[in-house]
């Protein structure tokens, strides 16, 4: 296990170099740059500007002129926002991460729940229901679903407020400061929950169906044990194996912000940002950002590894 | 003046340059719900019933009708005013920031030297008058008594001088035209680090201060006369060549405008308040509140939670906006315009009768007006309805006339081949499109294609993600006819500069350039305004560009609010001081 | 509709591990897939949208998809069963018109990436060793490489090579899926790893057959199910990710309708209240077009499913 570990490891740095110069080039193999925003600029001082930000050098020296900085702690200042990119991260990134921690609780939480019941009763009304109301989730678009919440909830019947984190021009701390944040955040958890509830849902369904039907069920059964516990002891824990690898891709999701929801909620998370960094190509910040979320996947993808080898030992590594 | 071109964007109208590609379909900015949709008709002659009902839409401002309808919220609120702006980013001292939104903050938090009046002319803020020489090259500011920076610190000519400097060191990156375009006298030679102050920038006494330029420019006034920087704080530490501590200092900005920074939350809020020491008195209202709003800004307006916002004039807005009944609604038209540029430098594109037949023969009324249900109004010259040099004298109206297209383009030698599409010495008539992704591209190809093919042209189109990725395709000039619209337009040159300055590759009209440089040569309006019609009919007969639309907006206010009013050029920033609450 | 299909999947008789000839096999599957009356009616629906939407536009009067100036935005009438759109279009019309391209690229980008996701996951849990380390190292370093710069770059190239831009989308959807491909990948390798390990594939080594034996005939038939479920699940992400692609200035180019681009079209407030007829349509055509798929993958699932077979 400790050289497997150590193996790992090392193929885990090796790939990080390999990404960190795949991302680079992506990035400056863009179309346009962050000088080219500005059309009203004259050719002499687009030149000029290159100069001040080292974009007229080669890509190469680019790169390890990054990477050198990197290295020393130092990710540089975004160019469009004027601030340090670490400095911007946690500005907005911990406000993704609460909405993504909580739906992703609820989604794991619901999908377990709905997966078992559908399975148990296969084809019966409520499996029938649910899938109907999963495949309705799924083939609405995310801002379908955001307007509409938005406009009942907000809009018309008042109970919620329509969009942000908090009130604004609110100077509530303490109990109060939380429960406004907890107001705001109900819309934006409600329907991330929702898209991502459906396929979570449809997996364990299926895992769920694979497993009841395995004989230990069976012998369980003829046990004549109770038949909750069969399928929440026995049943239940096999089903989640294969999802247990699962967990480890949630990881880079978590900090990734959602674009989407963001914006319709009016959320000040980091998706939104990198959005607009990109769009303005404010290299600094998309490197940043793009190699923070590339770590976390590497790092979401040994974990789920290593969980499964935890879960089940006939699996070698 | 690229700040101020830039500082309305988010609030008045959608798709300009810079946001024309932002993010996804609701590309516009925050404030603005420019929905494309058209007015539903059942009448054969759509499109002049929906230009009728537009009219009378838009004729005049409308009162809030029922206040009894103002949500709780904003009813609680009695020394707040709530405004939403797009993303503004905390880099919020003028010159340096790099977004338009932080524009937006800090014309709030600084007044400048000169400011514009709702036509668009000069008139005195922090300096009381200005003297120009003869000669046009010498400008002395006469600043007034007792002005103070928001920390209570006296603003002098100093400053003003200070201000000017800074703009000229080498690591400087904004986009301030005072270094760039200005040719300060000694300015050059600052930036290069041969002379240790600026030589045409004289201190005459604390209250005066004269420069000298080196040619004769009409837009030095406004240029010259932008904010102006204490030197006491974003100078101490200035050393020339290194302007990154300044980054340190965008987050606790020290004004000198009507409110300044109590608290800037990421992502959320820019808090005002009141700066006493504003030098016409400390404002109406305590607190101002900027509020990011990425998507739509309906429902902060319909449940109270902003006061104000901006929209497209499109019927569904207004009849949406007056339903609400708490709001007053006024029409207003931006000071910008959009356009298709031709790719000059192709050969059978040098034709000028094939760019009059490519006019014609589009039929813009249905793209800009009735797609859009009357949110803009048809344009024929580089300027803006709203500003002094607008006029229609003399002037090709080019209304939709597919015959005359025709006619136009037999003219020129291109005769109907195969499948319907013309060629000339076997080259097919085919017209290359590129313009970014948005709800209007999508409409304009849908219409253009049709029309073309209706003429025997050919439409072949191409729609990139974002404004640098279309840049870079226009850079390449690999395209014949591409679609952008200006930045917000103060001085009419603006407007007609793309023509002489080399922007518009393989223009080359010398009636053009002669006209532009005379129109630069003198500042007395009436003057100039026969020089631009004399431009202006040159251009709209040359046909260089297909003008396209002027974008018309509608502005909402909570009823309470009092005084408010929306300069074109400057926005809410100038009135900001008056707006009370009742 | 439960009962039905229960039955024929709870009476469940074992049959020998070894199966006999391969075309017995299928027909058998497809026999009880017949008698499956819900996969059936899924089924049905699939071929009656496929046919609405390639043959309905023919009889349209408004399949030339003009604008019409004068009737922008009308609400359902007799003559526009489903209104207009914001340029006088037929909603009908162009629905049908447009389900032609979502369907194929839904399915189309559908196929690719499981294809080409379960080989590579199988192959590498197979192997093991070398050629499992290549292949999830692989994996790891494209699940590291964010999407939004290929698409720009492709965009940029794919312009200067001048590809046309109705061929455009599939070439996307193409490279896409070469690099879509990790997540499914990663999936049924862990799947198959445990199945490596079951008895019945220690009886499959004892008897000596061949790795290709092995693999196709009797790993890979047991994460069918899995497979099935992924691929029905990711065809409504796929209808509404051409829309992605067209906002990218990558997908189809207007007028050409799809349904992503209909529903996305009226992505506001506004339309959302006042034109419901804009975006109900193609909203109501993506879900029941996704529910009969998977009515019908699950049906299929249940068929092929080795562990429930008749």
């Amino acid at each position: 296990m400790s050289t497997y570990l150590l193996r790992r490891f090392l193929y885990m740095i090796l790939i990080l170099f390999a990404a960190s110069l795949l991302i680079f080039m992506l990035y400056a193999l863009m179309p346009g740059d962050f000088v080219s925003n500005n059309m009203k600029l004259t050719a002499e001082r687009k030149a000029e500007l290159r100069e001040i930000y080292g974009l007229s050098k080669p890509v190469m020296e680019r790169y390890f002129n990054w990477m050198n900085n990197a290295f020393h702690g130092n990710f540089g200042y975004s160019l469009a926002q004027q601030k340090p990119v670490l400095t911007l991260f946690n500005e907005y990134i911990w406000n993704s991460f609460l909405l993504a921690v909580t739906s992703t609780f609820f989604t794991w939480l619901l999908a377990v729940i709905i997966g078992v019941i559908a399975a148990y009763k296969q084809y019966s009304w409520f499996d029938t229901l649910v899938m109907i109301g999963i495949f309705a989730a799924m083939s609405i678009p995310s801002f379908f679903i955001g307007l509409f919440l938005i406009k009942m909830f907000a809009v018309d019947l008042k109970w919620l407020p329509p969009g942000g984190m908090l009130t604004t021009g609110s100077n509530a701390t303490g109990m109060e400061f939380v429960r406004e944040v907890v107001d705001h955040m109900m819309l934006p958890v409600i329907v991330m929950t929702l898209l991502g509830v459906g396929s979570l849902t449809r997996y364990f369904r299926s895992n769920m169906l694979d497993v009841i039907r395995q004989d230990y069920i069976r012998t369980a059964r003829a046990k004549g044990m109770r038949e909750r516990v069969v399928l929440y002891r026995h049943a239940l824990k096999n089903a989640m194996l294969p999802a247990i690898t699962l967990v480890g891709f949630e990881l880079p999701g978590l900090f990734g912000g959602s674009l989407i929801i963001e914006k319709i909620f009016n959320w000040p998370g980091i998706g939104q940002l990198y959005m607009q960094s990109f769009t303005v190509r404010d290299y600094p910040l998309l490197m940043g950002f793009t190699m923070f979320i590339a770590v976390l996947t590497v790092i979401g993808t040994l974990l789920s590894d290593i969980l499964y080898h935890a879960a089940d030992p006939r699996v070698r590594l | 003046m690229k700040k101020i071109l830039m500082t309305l964007l988010s609030l008045t109208m959608a798709s300009s340059l810079l946001l024309a590609a932002c993010s996804n379909d609701s590309s516009a900015p925050a404030s603005d719900n420019g929905n494309q949709a058209a007015p539903a008709s059942s009448s054969d002659s759509g499109g002049t019933t929906a230009e009728a009902n537009t009219a009378e839409l838009l004729a005049g401002p409308v009162a809030a009708s029922d206040m009894s309808k103002l949500p709780e919220q904003a009813k609680k609120r009695t020394d707040t005013i709530i405004v939403g702006l797009t993303d503004p980013s905390g880099a919020f001292t003028p010159y340096f920031h790099q977004s338009g939104y932080d524009g937006n903050v800090s014309s709030v938090l600084y007044a400048s030297l000169v400011t514009v009046d709702d036509k668009g002319l000069p008139i005195p803020d922090l300096a009381e008058s200005w003297d120009i020489s003869e000669d046009g090259l010498t400008y002395t500011f006469h600043l007034r008594k007792d002005l103070k920076f928001s920390d209570g610190s006296p603003l002098t000519a100093e400053d003003v001088a200070f201000t000017w400097t800074i703009l000229h060191d080498k690591a400087y990156d904004g986009d301030s035209e005072v270094s760039t375009v200005l040719r300060i006298k000694g300015g050059q030679d600052y930036k290069e680090g041969k002379a240790k102050s600026i030589e045409g920038i004289t201190i005459i006494d604390p209250q005066t201060i004269s420069v000298t330029i080196e040619k004769v420019n009409a837009k030095a006034l406004l240029t010259l006369g932008g904010n102006v920087l204490s030197k006491a704080y974003y100078g101490k530490d200035y050393t020339f060549g290194s302007l990154d501590y300044i980054k340190k200092l965008h987050a606790t900005p020290v004004g000198n405008g009507p409110y300044k920074l109590d608290k800037f939350i990421p992502g959320q809020e820019v808090r005002f308040i009141a700066n006493e020491y504003y030098y016409k008195g400390k404002p109406k209202t305590e607190h101002f509140i900027y509020k990011t709003t990425e998507g739509d800004t309906w429902q902060f307006i319909e449940t109270g939670e902003q006061d104000y916002g901006s929209f497209t004039a499109t019927q569904d807005n207004i009849d949406k906006l007056k339903k609400l009944g708490f709001l007053n609604i006024v029409p207003s038209t931006g000071s910008s315009y959009g356009y298709l540029q031709f790719n000059l430098e192709h050969a059978t594109l040098k034709d000028k009768k094939l760019r009059q037949a490519l006019t014609y023969g589009l039929d813009r009324k249905t793209i800009y007006v009735d797609a859009n249900q009357g949110g803009a109004q048809i344009a024929n010259v580089p300027t803006a309805p709203i500003s002094w040099s607008y006029t229609e004298e003399g002037i090709n109206p080019y209304n939709y006339d597919p015959e005359k297209a025709k006619a136009l383009l037999d003219e020129a030698g291109w005769t109907e081949g195969a499948g319907g599409i013309r060629e000339k010495d076997g080259q097919k008539l085919t017209i290359h499109f590129i313009g970014s992704k948005s709800k209007g591209t999508d409409i304009f190809i849908a219409v253009a294609k049709e029309n073309y093919a209706a003429i025997g042209v050919q439409l072949e189109a191409e729609q990139f993600a974002d404004f640098n990725a279309l840049s870079s395709k226009f850079e390449s000039r690999d395209f014949d006819l591409v679609s952008f619209s200006t930045p917000m337009l103060i001085d009419p040159s603006d407007g007609v500069s793309s023509f002489v300055n080399g922007e518009v590759k393989g223009y080359d009209n010398p009636k053009v350039k002669e006209l532009y440089d005379k129109g630069l040569e003198t500042t007395d309006i009436e003057e100039r305004k026969k020089i631009y019609k004399e431009l202006y009919q040159v251009i709209n007969d040359d046909a260089p560009y297909i003008f396209t639309s002027y974008r018309k907006s509608v502005y909402a206010y909570n009823g309470r609010i009092e005084g408010l009013n929306v300069s074109p050029f400057r926005g809410l920033a100038t009135s900001l001081p008056d707006w009370s609450l009742k | 509709m439960s009962s039905i299909s229960g039955s024929v999947t709870k009476t469940e008789a074992h049959q020998a591990a070894v199966t006999p000839i391969r075309s017995s096999l299928w027909r058998q599957a497809l026999h009880r897939l017949r008698k499956n009356k819900l996969a059936m009616s899924g089924f049905i629906f699939i071929v009656f949208m496929l046919l609405a939407c390639f043959a309905g536009p023919l009889f349209s009067p408004y399949a030339d998809n003009k604008i019409n100036p004068a009737n922008m935005n009308a609400a359902p009438s007799l003559k526009h069963w489903l209104g207009t759109d914001m340029l006088g279009r037929d909603v009908l019309t162009r629905l049908l018109q447009a389900g032609r391209i979502s369907l194929t690229v839904g399915i189309a980008s559908m196929c690719i990436s499981v294809i080409l996701g379960s080989i590579l996951g199988a192959v590498a849990a197979y192997y093991r060793g070398i050629v499992d380390q290549i292949i999830m190292r692989v994996a790891d370093l494209l699940l590291t490489i964010p999407g939004l710069p290929i698409l720009f770059i492709m965009g940029a190239l794919l312009s200067e090579w001048k590809i046309p831009s109705e061929y455009r989308m599939y070439i996307v959807m193409l490279m896409l899926s070469f690099i879509g491909w990790p997540g499914l990948a990663r999936l049924v390798r862990s799947q198959m790893l445990s199945i490596r390990e079951r008895e019945f594939m220690q009886a499959a080594i004892v008897l000596g057959l061949n790795d290709r034996r092995k693999l196709f005939n009797h790993m890979i038939p047991n994460i069918i199910p899995l497979l099935i479920v992924v691929a029905t699940l990711s065809i409504g992400g796929a209808i509404l990710s051409e829309s992605v692609l067209s906002f990218f200035g990558l997908g189809v180019m207007p007028p050409t309708p799809t349904w992503g681009n209909m529903i996305d079209a009226a992505n506001n407030l506004i339309d959302f209240e006042k034109h419901p007829w804009l975006w109900i349509p193609p909203g109501v055509a993506i879900f029941t077009t996704v529910i009969a798929i998977n009515i019908f993958g699950d049906g299929l699932r249940d068929v092929l499913d080795p562990k429930q077979k008749k």
